[in-house]
């Protein structure tokens, strides 16, 4: 296969983070590898890497972390930290406790002078407060700008401190694909912690990599399925720690909930330390989750297990979804989530009868064009996809245009448009393997029954463009790069 | 300024100069700025401001020139261009405001000259230098105001009965709405018509004829100084600075006779006004009477939500304060001040006082208070202190995503019966 090892996602091959298009038409440019990327001439407000980057490991529970920046580049971690505390309390546990994040607050004069003497407190201030195992440092456009040696102030520190320290250099310009941040992440895991060291081979170990945005009642139903093929699960990162993240490279295989997350990671593992992975789908509904648990089962050679397993599973929850499918097949659905995520809501739709009409996903790569090709044989190839960070104009656009009768995704906009709405992102509740398609199904049912909300929300308050825009193309901003 | 902060307590300044940007009604605010900026300040500011996200435009919706390698090695000037092109395209606003980041404001764009390139052409436009190196949310609600009173204000007739009011910054109270509605109410009672330009779709037309006011109305002991200052040299402007949110019948009818000698209200209104409202408080306190057993307080949060509590609740409410912290950058020589205001109370023990954002150290103050302290009143971050010591914590200022606030408030005379709802435990 194509090695995924990449500086940044967009360098991959034929990797795209702008373009759209009908299916027909991409699918076809795909297969050419004729597509050209673009760039926009307008935008909207995008994620950057540093976001990513932070959240790989902001739930780990011994780490704590710098940001190295003004005071608002640790926003996100607003929600990340509100995540970490709702996964304690889901966890049974009493006294829940804010992430430890430090953040330099880089002013005016350290722009000028340099704020390499602040981080430097900064570290020693941390280690003194909780004598972590783990100090990250997360760079930023400014501390990047002006040039701070991140990584000297981390090596002079390393021996006046317990902790591990891991520099992690995710200034937002530097990558037009926010993933990458989770790349910067893991090949600084590799560089600070791992240092070559080849712990002894645990038999039945999986490492299993998900964002922080997977719930508990998702990671304890992976742990479930993964069980039934006889496997123990070092599960990362959520409340993970720094022993479980050393026993990483003496795992016997890995897998991901998200391949998004951690797949160039997975690559890396395998080349230097001979961990086989599996990569999959998500697994969201029936059809990814059977492909999800059969590609760790090929992995682990219990491929009958699995389709016992997942034999019993049918059984017991394929009646319930016909009988949702009965009763929403046919409705045209427009998704927008992350590229994991999108892809996997896609075929998700099928599981209930529901036509794609539409799809916006952040990146497009070389990777993903089996997933493609399978949204073709399950939706056929009129509908559109958008490559895009964000961009809610295209989506408004794009939405009025297609007219779907649901929209899966970050409803924020839709609303507006009067579409009934939900998300398969839901970081609170179950939504994966067979007990979570069930929980979506009813969840998709219900909007679809009560389109109330936004019906009458439409009819009080409008998105923020004119008129003219709707008659647009919605790709009317794209420029191929270079041009 | 610039100390390294533990779970900080405000975004940047382009946190809240977007936050207050974009409760301007049909005001597009447009950043020139990092890619991911226009997510990092809305999720810092809103996110952690009671759950509410913006309304007609902001957050990921922001246009934005998402300044990536080339625009940092070459320059973003033309990128700016082309995307207010854009803007204007497809954006249906009065008014556009470029807002710039840390990358812009670091290599130098020469925002101006487009802005003006735009004004010549008569869009009504105008910017703030906003990088978040320059400081906090608070740091971006004045330079975000002192840009309107520069660029946008024009000369108007003057209006007796008109006021501007500032210091509630958006976002950054977490009641910032509903404590704007309160007060906006006590003074439309008042027979004052208010501008707030964020609330009642107030935008460009409120900003240009603030000119007018007969007065300012600056609730913060310390904001402002600078653009309050303009209001007077340009449009002859005054203002009246109260230190802090009113809260609660003691001080809010402080503030409004206060009011009314700046202003020569007439006194026979204001003395009805002060009798229905604090009647209407009073009817309800009675019927309160006995429920509430825990004195001793120790109060974290911004000036003004430190200053409005603490007064109700020593001047109002028969409590005891042992500390208060108050968490943003104030400048030096406004903290007296505000030491002054809170060590003369009617009744009790003046407080400690102290400045302090970083969560770890505050947390160690408030350990300090262990045996005394009966009540914690602060962000999300001062529950974990409160849950280890055993004290009941309460939370009343930024940040916190726990609490989802629509248009409840603790302001004036209404909002005081608000906070004592969330005052109670049952426990």
């Amino acid at each position: 296969m194509t090695s995924t090892i990449a500086r940044n996602r967009e360098d991959r091959p034929f990797a795209l983070t702008g373009g759209g298009g009908c299916g027909k038409e991409l699918a076809d440019k795909f297969k050419k590898r004729c597509l050209k990327n673009a760039d926009r001439t307008f935008a909207q407000a995008s994620q950057c890497q540093q976001i990513n980057s932070i959240q790989a490991f902001i739930s780990m529970e011994d780490a704590v972390f710098i940001i190295h920046s003004p005071v608002g580049c640790s926003g996100c971690v607003s929600f990340m930290n509100d995540l970490f505390k709702v996964g304690q309390y889901h966890r049974g546990l009493t006294s829940i406790r804010s992430a430890r994040y430090l953040i330099t607050n880089l002013d005016e004069l350290d722009i000028i002078q340099g704020g390499e003497e602040k981080l430097r407190q900064a570290v020693l201030e941390l280690e003194q407060r909780y004598h972590p195992k783990l100090i990250f440092i997360f760079t930023s456009c400014a501390s990047a700008i002006i040039g701070d040696d991140v990584d000297s102030i981390a090596g002079e520190l390393q021996n006046q401190v317990g902790a591990v320290i891991v520099p992690i250099h995710c200034e937002g310009f530097k990558s037009k694909v926010p993933a990458t941040g989770f790349d910067t992440a893991f090949n600084a895991l590799v560089k600070y912690v791992f240092k070559n060291e080849k712990p002894e081979r645990e038999k039945g170990l999986i490492n299993v990599f998900a964002p922080m945005a997977i719930g508990w009642k998702d990671q304890q139903e992976i742990e479930r399925m993964l069980g039934v093929l006889g496997l123990k699960v070092n599960y990362f990162p959520f409340y993970s720690n720094l022993d479980k993240l050393k026993k990483i490279p003496a795992a016997e295989y890995s897998t991901s909930i998200c391949q998004v997350f951690a797949d160039e990671f997975m690559e890396l593992l395998k080349r230097d330390y001979g961990i086989p992975y599996s990569k999959t789908g998500m697994p969201l509904g029936i059809r990814n989750t059977d492909e999800w648990l059969l590609g760790v089962a090929r992995l682990v050679g219990k491929e009958e297990v699995a389709r016992e397993y997942i034999r019993e599973q049918h059984e017991r929850v394929l009646p319930e979804i016909a009988k949702i499918k009965s009763r929403i097949q046919g409705k045209k659905v427009f998704i927008c989530a992350g590229t994991a995520r999108s892809f996997a809501a896609a075929t998700l739709i099928d599981d209930f009868g529901l036509k794609l009409v539409g799809m916006q996903t952040p990146t497009y790569e070389e990777m993903l064009i089996e997933d493609f090709d399978k949204l073709i044989e399950l939706h056929g190839d009129e509908f559109i996809v958008d490559v895009a960070n964000m961009q809610p104009y295209e989506q408004a656009n794009l939405v009025q245009r297609l007219t779907p009768d649901l929209f899966i995704g970050v409803s924020s906009w839709v609303a507006k448009q009067g579409i009934t709405s939900t998300h398969v992102l839901e970081t609170k509740r179950p939504t994966m393997g067979y007990n979570g398609i069930l929980y979506l199904g009813n969840k998709i049912e219900d909007v679809i029954e009560n389109p109330g909300f936004n019906e009458k929300l439409a009819k009080h308050k409008k998105l923020p463009y004119k008129e003219s825009w709707y008659s647009e193309s919605p790709f009317k901003f794209h420029k191929e790069a270079g041009d | 300024m610039g100390h390294c902060i533990e779970n900080p307590r405000s975004s940047c300044a382009l946190g809240g100069a977007l936050a207050l940007i974009s409760s301007i009604n049909r005001t597009i605010p447009v950043l020139h700025a990092g890619p991911g900026c226009g997510l990092q300040v809305t999720a810092g500011q809103l996110g952690q401001s009671g759950g509410k996200s913006y309304g007609y435009v902001g957050g990921q919706g922001t246009p934005s020139t998402n300044m990536f390698e080339r625009e940092v090695v070459f320059g973003g000037v033309e990128r700016l261009r082309e995307t207010i092109d854009g803007t204007l395209e497809i954006m249906d606003g009065d008014l556009f405001f470029v807002l710039t980041g840390c990358t812009a404001d670091i290599i130098g764009d020469d925002v101006k000259s487009v802005i003006d390139e735009f004004k010549a052409k008569g869009v009504s436009i105008a910017h703030a230098e906003t990088a978040g190196f320059k400081g906090d949310s608070y740091y971006g609600y004045n330079t975000a105001f002192q840009a309107i009173v520069s660029q946008l204000v024009e000369v108007t007739p003057r209006d007796a009965k008109m006021v501007n009011l500032f210091g509630i910054v958006p976002a950054q109270d977490i009641f910032w709405e509903g404590n704007f509605e309160e007060i906006i109410r006590i003074l439309n009672k008042l027979g004052l018509k208010v501008n707030s330009f964020c609330k009642e779709q107030q935008g460009l037309q409120e900003i240009k004829k603030s000119s007018g006011a007969a007065l300012n109305i600056m609730l913060s002991p310390w904001l402002g100084q600078e653009f309050l200052a303009e209001y007077k040299e340009k449009y002859g402007v005054g203002t009246f600075r109260y230190p802090g949110l009113p809260v609660g019948p003691t001080a809010t009818s402080d503030f409004i006779r206060k009011l009314a000698e700046y202003m020569d209200l007439d006194k026979a209104l204001v003395e009805k006004v002060i009798a229905e409202e604090e009647n209407y408080v009073y009817s309800y306190l009675e019927k309160i009477i006995g429920s509430f057993t825990r004195y001793r307080f120790v109060i974290v949060g911004d000036a003004n939500t430190v200053l409005g509590l603490t007064r109700f609740l020593v001047n109002d409410f028969g409590r005891i304060p042992l500390a208060a912290v108050i968490t943003e950058d104030v400048p030096p020589e406004y903290r007296d001040g505000i030491v002054d205001e809170l060590t003369h109370l009617e009744y009790a023990r003046p407080p400690k006082v102290v400045f302090e954002s970083d969560k770890w150290k505050i947390s160690e103050w408030i350990r300090t208070y262990k045996d005394d302290a009966a009540l914690i009143l602060g962000s999300d971050y001062e529950k974990e202190i409160g849950n280890e010591l055993d004290i009941v914590t309460v939370v009343v200022s930024f940040p916190t995503t726990e609490k989802l606030i629509i248009n409840r408030g603790y302001a004036g005379y209404r909002g005081c019966l608000t906070f004592i709802e969330d005052l109670y435990d049952n426990n």
